[in-house]
C-alpha cells in the first residue's frame, strides 16, 4: 500500500521522479474523480513546477525536506498564495488568495507536492459536504454515501488513493467524522498547535487544522511539520515543534482509557458493537478500562451551536460584496449590495447558522444564549480535566452510524445531533483522534475515537498507533479500477 | 417669546475623545501606519478583512496606552481584553469592529486644566484600545472606500460627564491633548483626524442632582468650534425645555453636528431601531494579565508632563500663568523656548520675545515658529544682547524682522553688518543729544523738579528718539542724571 | 421555541441578508426547531460558573514588536475587487450615515 512515507521513500532514493508521481497522480485524479468529486481545483501548473524544482535538488544531492515527493491535497478552506480559494461558495468562486496559509509554508518548506483543492461542505459548515455550493462528494468505500464532511473532499481523495495525505479542518468533528466514514486516520491537534493563518475562519475558538491519512505514521509526519508556534496567529501556542514519529514508540503499560458509559446508553449497531470490540482490543494491548462520568457531554451539540454559530456569524460577516468576492449584478445601492450579494452568495446552511449565530448575541438573547454557552463551556474543560485525573486517555465512537446516504437529512437539526461524539473535543480544546476500528456488515467504515488532555497530543497518537498496527486493517482499500 | 431664565440652568457635559496613537504600525497588523498617502497604500490582510487573516496586537499601542494611564493616575486593569462589536458599514473591513467593552485597560484617571480663575480637576471614567475604520469618501457618482487609516490604534477616552461650561470642556480637552503630545502618544492633529472629539451635552436645573437627557454631538472639527457648538446647544435645550415644559422629549433626543455657517446644532438623520453590537469577547485575541513589571517600566519613561512643567514655568522661571499656558497648550513652541533656555539666562524675556514679538509677527502668514528654521538659540542670543546693553530693545525689533526674513542668519552677525544697529555709548556724542533735549524741554525738567518722576522717561525717550533708538539706555540715565544733578 | 415572522425580519435585517418569501417559512422552521432543541441549556445549574472566553487558560499578553512591513500591495487588494475606482474600493454613492 502507498503510505506517504513510501512515496517519499521511492523519490528520495530515486525510484520515481518527482514530476512522475505528479503526473501519475493528476491523471489518476483526472481518470476517477469524475465520479468521486473529491476536488475543486487541481494545482497542476503549480506541482509540476514544484516537482521540477525538486527533482533539480535531488540531482544536485541538496538536502530534502521531510514532505519531499509526497503529493498533498488541501480542503478549500485555506489559502495558497495566488490560487483560488473558495471554501465551496458561490461567494468565493474567483476569490485570488492574497497569502499563502502558515501550514501551507510549512508544508511546501518541506517539498511537499500540492496537488489541489478539496471540496468541502460551504464555509465548513456541514457534516456530511452536501452543503458545498459546488457537488457533493461520494465515499470511495460506497458512492451512494456522503464521505462525512465538512473535510469531505479530503477524506475521498485519500480513500480513493488520490494522495496519501490531506488536509482538512475540525470545528465539531469536520476532521474525524470524514476519517471514520471514509475508513481513515484523522487527527485534529489541541487547540493552538497548529496555526489557523490562512484558514477561513469558522468558529474561531473551535477552529483546527490536521491531516487526513492511510495510517498513523504519515499523520504523525504531517503534523511534526505543522504543529509549530506562528507568530501571525496569536492563539497559537509558544511551543517547539514535537518529535510525533520518534514518540510513537513508547510503552502503553499502566495506560488508562475512561469510557463515559452512561453518555453512550443510545449506541446502536453497528457503532455499538464495533465500539465494544475496539474496546477489547485495547485491553489486549494492556491498557485498562474505567468508567468516567462527564455529564456536560449530553449539551455538547447545544453549547457547540450556540458559540461556533455565533462566532461565524461575525467571521462571515466580511463577505458583503465590497471589498471581494460575489457582488450582486441586480445591487443599485450601498444596502443591497450587501443584502442582495449574501443572499446569492450563502447557501442554505450558511444562512441558517448566520441567522441562528445573530440570535444567540442579539439584545435580550444573550444572556440566555451565548453566556450560558460559555459558562457550559467552562463546565466542560473543568469536566474533562477531573475525568482526566482518573485515565490517560478518553474513548468514544468517532460517530453515531456508519455513512448514510446522501440526501438521509432533511432538516439541520438531524444533521447536527450526528456531532454529537466529536463537538466536545472542540469545546474543551483537546486532541482527538478517529481510526478505523472495522467495518459494518455492508462494509461501511467505522471509526473509534480518542481524546487526550490539552498538548497530549504525541500520547493521543502513540495509543492510535499500537490499535492501528493491532487492528491490522489499514491497508484495506475501496476497489476502484485500477489504482497505482 | 417668552424670557428664558438661560441663568437657572447648568450644563452637564462629558467628552468622549479618540485620538489615534503614533505608532509604526497598525493596531493588529504591521502595515504602516501613516496619513496622506493615496488610497489603499498602507494596507495588509487583517486591515482589508481578508479571510483568513488574524490580528495581532501591537506592544507599543499598549504601551502608549499605559503611559497615558500612568500620566492621568489611571488603575492600569490587571486584567483586560478585547471584544468584537458588530455593524455593517464600507469603511470596516470586517463589519465588526475589535474594541473593548467590558474590560477596558483603563480605568479612572484625573485630568487638570486651567479654567480661568483656577485649576479645575477633571475626572476620566474609562479608555480604551480599538481599531479605527478606514475612510468612505463621497464623489457625486460613486462612493470610494479607503483602508489606510482603518486598523490604525485609536485611544478612546470617555469623561465623566463632570464639565459645566463650553470653557471647561475646551480646558478639559487642550489639557488632555497637551498629555498626549507630552508622552508622545499622538500628535492630536484635529485637521488631520488624529483627534477626533464627541460631546454628550444635557442641562439641568441648578442644585437638582439627577442628570436630564443627554444629546450627542459628533465630530468637533477644533476646538473653537466646540466651545460655539456647546453654546448653541445648551441655549437649544434650555429654550425646549422653557417651551416645551410637558414633552415627553422635549429636546429630541439623538445625534447631532455642529453646522458652524449657521452656528447651530442640526439632527442627523436616525435609523429607526437602535444599533445591537452583540459584543463578545474577540476569541482571536488572548487577554492582557499587565505585569506590575512592566507597568513600572513603562512609568519610568514618563516625561516631565504638561503641569509639571507648568508649575516649573510659573513657580522657578517666573512666567505669568497666562504665558506659562500658552506654551504648554502648544508643545513645539513650549519645546522650542525649552531648548532657548539652554542658551538664555532671562527666561521671562525670552518667553515674551518667542511668544509675543516672534509669533505675533507670524500671525498674519499662519506659519508656526519652530517651523521657520530659525534656530530657538538665535532668540535667546537676541534676549541677552539686549540684556547686556548690546543693543537696545527698539533696535532688536529691527534685527527680529531680519531674522525672519533670513531664517538661520545669527543675530550677532546681523547687528554687526548693520552700522544702523550698533549702539550708540559714546558720552560725547550722546552727551550732546542730552543737553539738546534738556534745553528744548525746559517743561520737563520744571515737572521734574516738582516731583513728576515721569517727566524722566521722558526725556530719556526724547534722546532715544534723536539717536534713532541707538543710544545705549545706561549710557543716557547716566548723562541725563548728571546733566540734572548740575542744574 | 416558536420563531416569529418579525423576530426573522429583525434578524436578517441585523445580518444584512436579504431573504425570499419561498426560503421565510424553512427558515421558521428550522430556527424554531434549533431553538427548542439549544434551549436545553436553562436546566444548566451555572450559578457562580465564569464564563469561558479561551480554552487555553496560558496564553496571555501576545503582543507583536511594532514594525511597520508592506504585506499586501495595492494591486494585489484590487486584483479580487468587484469595482474599483482611483485606487479605491466603488461602491453606489452614500447618503451620509452617521455610524
Amino acid at each position: 500500500m502507498d503510505t506517504a512515507l513510501a512515496y517519499k521513500e521511492r523519490f528520495v532514493r530515486g525510484e520515481m521522479k518527482a514530476t512522475e508521481i505528479v503526473e501519475k497522480q493528476l491523471s489518476f485524479i483526472k481518470e476517477h474523480d469524475p465520479k468521486i468529486g473529491a476536488f475543486l481545483s487541481l494545482l497542476e501548473e503549480r506541482a509540476l513546477k514544484k516537482a521540477q524544482l525538486l527533482d533539480a535538488k535531488r540531482r544536485e544531492n541538496k538536502p530534502l525536506g521531510k514532505l519531499a515527493g509526497i503529493p498533498i491535497a488541501i480542503k478549500d478552506n485555506m489559502h495558497i498564495r495566488g490560487e483560488i480559494t473558495t471554501c465551496g461558495s458561490r461567494f468565493l468562486t474567483n476569490y485570488q488568495a492574497p497569502f499563502d496559509a502558515t501550514v501551507v509554508r510549512l508544508m511546501e518548506e518541506e517539498d511537499a507536492l500540492l496537488i489541489g483543492k478539496t471540496n468541502l461542505d460551504e464555509f465548513a459548515m456541514g457534516s456530511s459536504t452536501e452543503n458545498s455550493a459546488f457537488h457533493p462528494t461520494k465515499n470511495p468505500w460506497n458512492l451512494m454515501c456522503s464521505p462525512g464532511g465538512s473535510s469531505g473532499g479530503s477524506a475521498a481523495a485519500v480513500a480513493a488513493r488520490f494522495c496519501p495525505l490531506a488536509l482538512g479542518s475540525d470545528t465539531g468533528g469536520s476532521i474525524r467524522q470524514p476519517a471514520a466514514f471514509c475508513g481513515l486516520v484523522g487527527f485534529k491537534p489541541t487547540y493552538g498547535r497548529v496555526s489557523r493563518f490562512g484558514l477561513v475562519a469558522f468558529g474561531s475558538s473551535l477552529d483546527q487544522i490536521g491531516p487526513l491519512a492511510a495510517n498513523v505514521k504519515d499523520a504523525a509526519l504531517l503534523l511534526e511539520v505543522m504543529g509549530q508556534h506562528c507568530d501571525k496567529d496569536s492563539t497559537s501556542l509558544p511551543l517547539p515543534p514535537a518529535n510525533y514519529l520518534a514518540e510513537l514508540q513508547g510503552s502503553l503499560q499502566g495506560k488508562k482509557i475512561g469510557v463515559p458509559w452512561s453518555f453512550l446508553s443510545s449506541l446502536r449497531d453497528p457503532v455499538a458493537s464495533n465500539f465494544k470490540e475496539a474496546l477489547g482490543l485495547l485491553k489486549e494491548l494492556g491498557l485498562s478500562l474505567i468508567d468516567v462520568d462527564i455529564p456536560i457531554l449530553k449539551n455538547s451539540i447545544a453549547v457547540y451551536y450556540i458559540l461556533s454559530t455565533a462566532e461565524a456569524s461575525t467571521n462571515l460577516a466580511r463577505f458583503d460584496g465590497i471589498r471581494y468576492g460575489l457582488r450582486s449584478q441586480k445591487a443599485q445601492t450601498l444596502s443591497e449590495i450587501y443584502d442582495l450579494s449574501r443572499d446569492e452568495g450563502f447557501g442554505d446552511e450558511v444562512k441558517n447558522r448566520i441567522l441562528l449565530g445573530t440570535f444567540v448575541l442579539s439584545s435580550g438573547y444573550k444572556e440566555a444564549f451565548y453566556k450560558k454557552g460559555q459558562q457550559a463551556r467552562t463546565l466542560f474543560i473543568e469536566e474533562f480535566r477531573s475525568a482526566f485525573t482518573l485515565c490517560d486517555l478518553i474513548a468514544l465512537p468517532t460517530a453515531p452510524s456508519a455513512a448514510f446516504e446522501l440526501g438521509t437529512f432533511h432538516t439541520p437539526l438531524e444533521m447536527y445531533l450526528q456531532d454529537i461524539f466529536t463537538t466536545p473535543a472542540n469545546l474543551a480544546g483537546l486532541p482527538a483522534v478517529s481510526l478505523l476500528s472495522g467495518f459494518s456488515s455492508d462494509k461501511k467504515p467505522l471509526g473509534l475515537q480518542l481524546l487526550g488532555p490539552q498538548l497530549h497530543d504525541a500520547e493521543v497518537l502513540r495509543v492510535a498507533s499500537a490499535f492501528e498496527e493491532a487492528l491490522g486493517l489499514c491497508s484495506a482499500s475501496p476497489s476502484l479500477e485500477a489504482k497505482p | 417669546m417668552t424670557d428664558i431664565a438661560y441663568e437657572g440652568w447648568e450644563p452637564v457635559i462629558g467628552l468622549e475623545i479618540h485620538v489615534q496613537l503614533s505608532t509604526a504600525s497598525k493596531l493588529f497588523s504591521p502595515a504602516p501606519n501613516r496619513f496622506g498617502d493615496e488610497p489603499n497604500l498602507n494596507i495588509s490582510a487583517v486591515c482589508t478583512g481578508q479571510p483568513g487573516a488574524l490580528p495581532v496586537l501591537n506592544k507599543e499601542a499598549v504601551r502608549k496606552a499605559v503611559l497615558f494611564g500612568l500620566a492621568v493616575g489611571a488603575r492600569i486593569a490587571p486584567l483586560s481584553k478585547f471584544d468584537r462589536k458588530s455593524y455593517f458599514y464600507p469603511d470596516s473591513p470586517r463589519n465588526f469592529q475589535i474594541t473593548q467593552y467590558d474590560q477596558p485597560l483603563l480605568l479612572g484617571g484625573v485630568v487638570a486644566a486651567d479654567v480661568g480663575e483656577g485649576t479645575k480637576h477633571f475626572c476620566i471614567h474609562r479608555a480604551h484600545l480599538e481599531d479605527d475604520a478606514g475612510m468612505l469618501k463621497h464623489f457625486p457618482a460613486f462612493g470610494g472606500v479607503d483602508y489606510n487609516r482603518a486598523g490604525i490604534p485609536l485611544l478612546e477616552i470617555v469623561s465623566e460627564p463632570c464639565m459645566h461650561s463650553p470653557k471647561e470642556a475646551a480646558a478639559y480637552a487642550m489639557a488632555v491633548r497637551a498629555i498626549l503630545q507630552y508622552i508622545g502618544a499622538s500628535d492630536c492633529n484635529m485637521e488631520e483626524g488624529s483627534l477626533r472629539i464627541d460631546v454628550n451635552v444635557s442641562v439641568r436645573p441648578k442644585g437638582k442632582e439627577g442628570l436630564n437627557d443627554k444629546i450627542e454631538i459628533k465630530n468637533m472639527s477644533s476646538f473653537a468650534n466646540m466651545e460655539l457648538a456647546l453654546e448653541a446647544e445648551i441655549r437649544r435645550q434650555i429654550r425646549a425645555y422653557a417651551l416645551r415644559p410637558h414633552d415627553k422629549d422635549p429636546i429630541d433626543k439623538g445625534t447631532y453636528r455642529f453646522d458652524p455657517g449657521k452656528k447651530e446644532t442640526v439632527r442627523m438623520r436616525t435609523k429607526e431601531e437602535a444599533a445591537d453590537y452583540r459584543y463578545f469577547p474577540e476569541p482571536d485575541l488572548p487577554p492582557l494579565h499587565l505585569s506590575g513589571a512592566f507597568i513600572e517600566e513603562v512609568r519610568r519613561s514618563l516625561p516631565e508632563l504638561p503641569h509639571q512643567r507648568y508649575e516649573r514655568y510659573v513657580n522657578r522661571l517666573g512666567l505669568t500663568p497666562y504665558n506659562a499656558s500658552l506654551l504648554i497648550n502648544d508643545k513645539p513652541l513650549s519645546d522650542y523656548f525649552e531648548e532657548g533656555l539652554k542658551h538664555c539666562a532671562h527666561p521671562t524675556h525670552l518667553c515674551n520675545w518667542i511668544t509675543v514679538e516672534f509669533v505675533g509677527r507670524l500671525k498674519e502668514t499662519g506659519k508656526r515658529l519652530p517651523e521657520m528654521g530659525i534656530p530657538a538659540r538665535h532668540i535667546a542670543k537676541l534676549v541677552s544682547l539686549i540684556e547686556s546693553g548690546a543693543i537696545t530693545g527698539k533696535i532688536a525689533k529691527n534685527v527680529a524682522d531680519e531674522m525672519l526674513l533670513a531664517p538661520g542668519l545669527d543675530p550677532e552677525e546681523i547687528v554687526r553688518d548693520n552700522s544702523a544697529y550698533q549702539p550708540l555709548s559714546d558720552s560725547k556724542e550722546i552727551g550732546a543729544v542730552v543737553d539738546a533735549v534738556l534745553i528744548e524741554n525746559p517743561d520737563s525738567i520744571a515737572a521734574l523738579q516738582s516731583g513728576k518722576t515721569r517727566a524722566f522717561d521722558f526725556l530719556v525717550g526724547q534722546v532715544m528718539k534723536r539717536t534713532q533708538g541707538k543710544a545705549s539706555p545706561s549710557v543716557v540715565n547716566r548723562l541725563l542724571k548728571e546733566r540734572l544733578k548740575r542744574d | 421555541m416558536d420563531f416569529s415572522e418579525s423576530e426573522l425580519e429583525k434578524l436578517s435585517r441585523l445580518c444584512r441578508i436579504e431573504l425570499r418569501s419561498d426560503e421565510k417559512m424553512r427558515l421558521r422552521e428550522n430556527l424554531s426547531k434549533v431553538l427548542s432543541y439549544i434551549e436545553q441549556l436553562k436546566a444548566l445549574e451555572l450559578e457562580g460558573v465564569a464564563p469561558c472566553n479561551h480554552v487555553l487558560p496560558q496564553l496571555k499578553n501576545v503582543l507583536r514588536e511594532d514594525r511597520a512591513q508592506e504585506t499586501l500591495s495595492r494591486e494585489e487588494f484590487l486584483k479580487n475587487a468587484p469595482q474599483h475606482i482611483g485606487g479605491m474600493i466603488r461602491v453606489p454613492p452614500v447618503i451620509r450615515m452617521e455610524e
